[in-house]
């Protein structure tokens, strides 16, 4: 159980706002923070692992890690992180990454093994690709085992196929670990692949926490689907005309009936059937 | 030519170098902390220990050697105290030389290491902090080991640095054979005495060694460049 | 405005005539009067001076360097300069100078030698012998009054006379200056037998000071002129006044 009431000060482009979060976490729980630039999402998770000063009380499990007079250190923290980017020992190579936080080849070996990372033992960090950069991270940041896994935009720089597996993998993680994980992100996919609960900030306050887990079991099925399209080409056969038409990537030829169409044009097809 | 050589007095280059070596270990264990604050505080007073570290490299070396004579000197509050109550003398003597060359080398020592520390990633020196690791620990073996270019070059620096020193020396030495008579000041004695031969043998013996010293540097960081990009 | 300008360039041509006159060091004190006396006879001669140890000077002179009489602190430069042809007259003894202990602590200067050798006088500023002439002088003296081989740890080597004056008056205990320092204003609250003494001449070889007439003075009135006077009567009273022997 994790309870968090800090104010700090955040200064934006457009002047000085508070970050006022008062929010109680429960053990095993995904969390993803969203919410604009500068609103304090990444202010909010390095509070909270103590590497930046905020005023205010923190409690984790009954210990307090901060308040009025007291904070306990970086060190003595029991979290991991994983930053967004660069933040492996360069002069290190993978398995000494992880060895270097606990001397545990066990445990190091498997959870590269759960991130496919295996066979790069040996690698340096620099000779690896973004992707394999952050399977690393997260290793290493499980390699202390903690209670509490922080990870703040860890996927935003890699390709959608490399996210998907991801997503797999630290799902995985949180499960088999029994972690507590606050991922900060504003990707929609990770909100509903990875979260039990949702929280969006704006300018330093919580507009939104929502559990997803009754969200989606809410979720109502929609009669009919709405798509967004684009109008590529329009060709004429036979008399009929047709258009080629980009729905999500996908070229598909659809009869045009009635109306006059231009090309370019913005359109929201209907559609009542839908099969898997 | 082998005999000019033969009977060449070594005692100044073993003392120069025997200067450098002190002062540039010396320096090392007080930068390193001063540099590693620097590069991490936020401190409104960064930029008057900046301005203070930086005032040896614009200071005429005459100025500088002649406060710290003033000040070392058995004359002064200081010297005089060092001498009443420890028997210590500072002006004139080895150890003097080697108070003088800190001063002069500091800034060598410093701005080096702090731009290679300013120039570590934030989130590597914070991921080490997280792993449980204290400063030092992370200093030795994270900091450290990825500013290995700038580490050689401050140490290289300050003691290439030392060795040439003259201006400083030439007030606060005394120019005492085996003592404070560093090859520099050697070499302006031989060419003020007119002893022209061999303040060239002197001077082209300095030459060749800082040469290869700085050449070996260079080379070292190049290959550690091309190791830090990764050979595949 | 530019006819003003040429009216001054014309001005300073017709006025007076100009001299460079390179000088050793310990005369630093005593040229402010020889200058003063000198422009008495000749108004309107202008003496530049330019002061150094005598070893930088002749290397100076030895390239060109653009001065019309050299006035050394030896007699071995100025021969040196008449031997390769740089000088054109044969050096001449202008003043001989000499010695004095000098601190700026105070202490008991009757007997020098005890002096020397107690354990108050940790260390002694000396000029460079194999540098400065006065230096050479200076070791003679310990030599000859057998105190060098016990005191030569006591000894820091200066790289000139004047740097010898520096560490007297700041960082050592004693040091062995030239007598004509001791005539200049700044020490004037020096005293005799108590913050200095003057070395017994008998205890080193004269310091005789030469002086020559340099090659780009040659057909130059005023240099030969200026050279003339530092050889005159006149200039002798000055520099006996000024802590030299002549």
């Amino acid at each position: 159980m994790i309870n968090i009431d800090i104010k700090k000060p955040l200064f934006g482009v457009e002047g000085v706002m508070n970050l006022d979060i008062n929010i109680d976490i429960n053990k095993n729980e995904f969390i993803i923070i969203s919410g604009n630039s500068g609103s304090g999402k990444t202010t909010l998770l390095r509070c909270l692992s103590g590497l930046e000063e905020c005023s205010g009380k923190i409690k984790v499990n009954n210990i307090l890690w901060q308040d009025e007079t007291n904070k306990i250190k970086v060190q003595k923290r029991d979290i991991g992180f994983v930053f967004q980017s660069d933040a492996l020992f360069m002069n290190m190579n993978v398995l000494n990454n992880l060895l270097y936080v606990n001397n545990d080849k066990n445990l190091a070996l498997r959870l590269l093994d759960m991130t496919n990372m295996n066979s790069f033992q040996k690698t340096m960090p620099s000779n690896l690709s973004g992707g394999q950069k952050q399977r690393v991270s997260i290793c290493r940041a499980l390699m202390k085992k903690p209670n509490i896994l922080l990870l703040d935009e860890p996927f935003s720089a890699l390709d959608n196929d490399i996210k998907s597996k991801l997503y797999t993998e630290l799902l995985q993680i949180h499960n088999e670990f029994n972690l507590t994980t606050i991922m900060v992100s504003h990707d929609l996919n990770e909100i509903y692949t990875l979260a039990s609960r949702h929280i969006k900030l704006y300018n330093g306050i919580i507009i939104k926490d929502e559990n997803l887990a009754e969200l989606l079991n809410n979720i109502k099925s929609d009669d009919q689907i709405l798509l967004d399209a684009k109008i590529l080409k329009i060709i004429n056969k036979n008399n009929q005309e047709y258009a080629i038409v980009n729905i999500n990537n996908k070229f598909i030829n659809i009869k045009i009936k009635n109306k006059k169409y231009k090309l370019g044009e913005n359109l929201k097809i209907i559609s009542d059937e839908l099969f898997i | 030519m082998i005999e000019l050589i033969t009977n060449l007095d070594f005692t100044p280059f073993l003392l120069s170098f025997k200067l450098a070596s002190i002062t540039t270990i010396i320096l090392f264990v007080l930068c390193l902390p001063l540099a590693w604050y620097l590069a991490n505080t936020k401190s409104k007073l960064k930029p008057y220990i900046e301005t203070i570290t930086a005032l040896p490299l614009v200071l005429p070396p005459s100025v500088l050697g002649f406060y710290i004579l003033i000040s070392l000197s058995s004359n002064s509050p200081f010297g005089s105290y060092l001498d009443e109550v420890f028997d210590i003398q500072l002006a004139f003597t080895f150890n003097g030389l080697v108070i003088a060359s800190i001063f002069y080398s500091l800034p060598f020592m410093v701005q080096p290491l702090q731009n290679g520390f300013e120039s570590l990633n934030k989130n590597m020196i914070e991921s080490s902090y997280i792993a449980g690791k204290s400063v030092l620990t992370t200093i030795f073996k994270v900091a450290l080991p990825n500013i290995k270019p700038a580490l050689l070059t401050a140490l290289v620096i300050t003691f290439a640095h030392t060795i040439g020193e003259f201006g400083v020396v030439l007030m606060v030495g005394g120019s005492i054979e085996g003592q404070t008579k560093v090859a520099s000041i050697a070499i302006y004695e031989l060419s003020e005495g007119m002893d022209y031969t061999n303040a060239h043998i002197y001077s082209a013996f300095m030459l060749i060694i800082s040469f290869i010293v700085l050449l070996s540097v260079y080379m070292f960081n190049a290959k550690e460049k091309q190791k830090l990009a990764g050979l595949k | 405005m530019f006819k003003l300008f040429i009216l001054i360039l014309i001005s300073f041509k017709l006025s007076a005539s100009t001299i460079t006159v390179a000088l050793a060091s310990n005369i630093t004190y005593a040229i402010p009067e020889l200058k003063k006396e000198f422009n008495k006879i000749y108004p309107n001669i202008n003496i530049r001076t330019i002061i150094s140890g005598s070893g930088k000077l002749t290397a100076q002179i030895k390239h060109n360097a653009p001065y019309d009489i050299f006035m050394s602190a030896n007699m071995k430069y100025p021969e040196n300069l008449y031997k390769s042809k740089y000088a054109i007259s044969k050096p001449k003894i202008y003043a001989k100078g000499k010695l004095a202990l000098l601190s700026f602590k105070q202490y008991d200067f009757i007997d020098i030698k005890k002096l020397l050798l107690s354990k108050k006088i940790k260390k002694i500023a000396i000029a460079n012998p194999t540098l400065a002439p006065y230096g050479k002088a200076s070791i003679e003296f310990l030599q000859n009054i057998k105190l060098y081989d016990n005191i030569k740890n006591k000894i820091i080597y200066a790289q000139s006379i004047s740097q010898t004056l520096l560490y007297s008056l700041n960082a050592t205990d004693i040091g062995i200056v030239a007598l004509s320092s001791l005539k200049s204003d700044k020490l004037k609250d020096y005293k005799i037998n108590k913050n200095f003494v003057e070395i017994n001449p008998k205890y080193y070889t004269a310091i005789s000071q030469g002086i020559v007439l340099l090659k780009r003075a040659k057909n130059n009135k005023d240099a030969n002129s200026f050279y003339e006077f530092i050889l005159s009567k006149k200039a002798k009273k000055i520099f006996k006044n000024y802590g030299y022997d002549i």
